[in-house]
């Protein structure tokens, strides 16, 4: 093929392929390639070299005795527990907040949705780790917040139960506040576009056949936001399990979640093989049911 | 007097500074078709609305068998509504859409409820397409659906808001029809919405013309067409040549008028409340001037040529000139022939008549 006409196929297919590739390319360099070798480090073995594993080597070549401790101890499924818990009890705070927030935006007038959804993002413009260090400061034993919390605890239950503050750092309490606190944005916007998109004239319809107005979020807004409360409920419950951050400025560290076995395999037992075991481990926690999910999506779509 | 079935009492709505409906008084009997037309902004919409209950009148009130409805929300009312979008549930089948109502319906069995959704299906011949989801059906499916879930529960009033404009040509002179004969089986008021005066004038049985929030003029579609009561709806409902005119002289039953714009007198049948030398406009609609190429011997005749000419088939329309107007003619093609035999070709000189009964006087 001469040079011309090489570069006439590139006018032709080459852009193309450009646009319909470079998405690809960039999840293989960013997310294959450093997934493959996690795989490959959690069936290494721990070895006092830098770095602090081999693969291959002496028999066994696959050393499958990490992913043995993730499945057996007690440490690592307790961890796991706890991170689904605080992740799945996040994810429903977050939609029992973010819902009627979401539903809102969509019945004010343009103007003040702008300046709303402005709102929802803002928080995003200070650093998250600031935002947290607040909350620390805010469920500490001497700050108001905790004070007012305390008086109005000590006011509505009998004396006994009286305390001279809320016990609300370095507990699983913590960790669940400041993920909603967090994650909110990630469910807000989802269902919103969700809900954004939904008829209004069918709230009448149903209306007009009947429905009070409670009926009418039950029979057809809820059924068909379903979509934007699982993209919701995802994006907020993955990264929520994963969470290394906030478990660790405001968590108890005796219950520890998942983030936190990783980094402390990773960093301070340098047991690298035990770190990606438990990563890989956590991933296909977290793909199977998003799998489950986008299977029944594609045959609900399948059949309308 | 007997109390009518739907009164409308004085009822205007306003939005802001922007006076939807004003003032606007109706009686539609039980059992009628009755449409409200008018263009774009007149206020049928908004009227409409008010019946179904999404908006309460500003002031005035709505009389529903007997019953003031003002304050009663629309899942009270025993009014349901044809959506002009249709808003079937996208998320339910043609069954659940059509029996979603009756949901509501206390004293209900099962049993029943399944029958009478099948009985609804059936009136709109919807029964094969029963378990499909509405992006399954077609337009005009939806739309029989929509009718189908409004009246399952057996509504006072039907209120359908521009029902045929979704559909294409065919099929909305086919669903016309239909829609009528549901409407004699079931009994069920109708009150329809439409910018489409033909639509109006085969469906009602009455038609109230409105125009600014305002209704122009009520009427069956006979009255309305052949007596308007003002510029506004005689131009609006068909097409009409219309002329300044002066009252000369009141006799007998007829009025002279002097029409400029015709070069001469022109013999009308009088109108009440008009007096000698006021100003009025006179209409003459396109298919009531016959044209000659002999003078005929009428009340009045006007010369002039045919400056264009369109044949359609069935009838043609000719325009004809003459010293300070054109005017608009419709002449019936009763008897086939070939080109040469038409009344009057291009340029040729004719002469135009119209009888003193088809002249309409117009003092609005």
């Amino acid at each position: 093929m001469s040079s011309r006409g090489l570069s006439r196929w590139f006018d032709r297919k080459g852009w193309a392929a450009l646009l319909v590739g470079a998405p690809y390319l960039w999840l293989v360099v960013f997310f294959l390639l450093p997934f493959l070798i996690v795989i490959a480090m959690s069936v290494a073995t721990k070895t006092p070299t830098a770095p602090p594993y081999s693969i291959g080597g002496e028999h066994p070549w696959i050393n499958l005795g990490s992913f043995g401790r993730v499945l057996t101890d007690s440490l690592y499924l307790r961890a796991f527990l706890t991170s689904v818990f605080n992740a799945l009890v996040a994810a429903i705070l977050c939609l029992l907040v973010g819902y009627p927030m979401a539903l809102g935006l969509t019945r004010v007038s343009k103007s003040w949705r702008n300046i709303l959804l402005m709102l929802v993002i803002l928080p995003f413009w200070t650093s998250f780790l600031l935002r947290v260090y607040a909350w620390m400061g805010l469920m500490g034993k001497s700050s108001w917040f905790n004070g007012l919390l305390t008086d109005t605890w000590n006011l509505l239950v009998p004396i006994d139960w009286a305390v001279k503050s809320v016990p609300m750092m370095n507990t699983n309490f913590a960790v669940v506040l400041v993920m909603v606190y967090t994650y909110l944005p990630f469910m807000i916007l989802p269902l919103y576009a969700s809900l954004e998109r939904l008829d209004p004239t069918l709230d009448e319809a149903a209306m007009d056949l009947g429905s009070r107005p409670s009926q009418v979020f039950r029979d057809v807004t809820l059924p068909q936001s379903i979509p934007g409360i699982i993209a919701g409920g995802m994006l907020v419950f993955i990264p929520a399990a994963g969470e290394l951050v906030i478990p660790t400025l405001v968590g108890n560290a005796s219950q520890p979640m998942i983030g936190r076995l990783i980094s402390d395999e990773f960093s301070q037992a340098r047991d690298w093989p035990m770190a990606a075991a438990i990563a890989v481990a956590l991933l296909v926690l977290m793909v199977v049911p998003t799998m489950i999910y986008s299977h029944y999506q594609a045959r609900a779509e399948g059949t309308k | 007097m007997e109390e009518p079935f739907l009164r409308i009492e004085g009822v205007s709505k306003v939005f802001g500074a922007f006076q939807a409906v004003s003032n606007v008084s109706l009686t539609v009997g039980k059992g009628e078709i009755f449409s409200l037309l008018g263009g774009s902004g007149c206020g049928k919409t908004t009227l409409l609305r008010m019946l179904a209950g999404f908006e309460e009148p500003t002031s005035g009130s709505i009389f529903l068998d007997g019953r003031d409805i003002a304050g009663v929300p629309p899942w009270e009312r025993p009014v349901h509504m044809m959506f002009q979008s249709y808003a079937i549930f996208p998320h339910m089948t043609v069954a659940a859409n059509v029996g979603y109502g009756l949901k509501h319906e206390e004293g209900l069995t099962k049993q029943q409820r399944a029958a009478r959704v099948a009985e609804m299906l059936d009136l709109v011949q919807l029964t094969p397409f029963a378990h499909r989801k509405p992006h399954q059906i077609s337009g005009g499916q939806r739309q029989r659906v929509a009718l189908a879930r409004a009246l399952a529960r057996q509504p006072k009033l039907l209120l359908l808001d521009e029902p045929l404009a979704a559909l294409d040509k065919k099929l909305r002179e086919h669903t016309q029809f239909e829609l009528m004969s549901i409407q004699e089986r079931t009994g069920v008021t109708f009150i329809v919405v439409t910018h489409d005066q033909e639509e109006a004038m085969t469906l009602s049985d009455r038609i109230a013309v409105m125009d600014k929030g305002q209704v122009k003029q009520v009427g069956t579609p006979t009255e309305i067409y052949e007596y308007p009561n003002s510029r506004f709806v005689a131009s609006f409902i068909g097409s009409v040549n219309s002329f300044e005119a002066r009252v000369i002289e009141r006799t007998g039953g007829f009025l002279r008028l002097s029409v400029p714009g015709l070069g001469g007198e022109v013999v009308a049948r009088d109108v009440a409340g008009v007096v000698e030398g006021q100003s009025v406009t006179l209409a003459v609609r396109p298919e009531k001037i016959t044209l000659s190429k002999e003078r005929p011997e009428a009340a009045n005749t006007v010369q002039g040529h045919v400056k264009d000419l369109a044949y359609f088939g069935k009838d043609s329309l000719y325009r004809v000139e003459l010293p300070g107007a054109l005017l608009q003619v419709h002449a019936v093609n009763a008897r086939r022939g070939d080109e040469g035999l038409r009344v009057a070709d291009w340029y040729d000189a004719v002469w135009l008549s119209f009888d003193p009964g088809s002249a309409i006087v117009l003092v609005d």
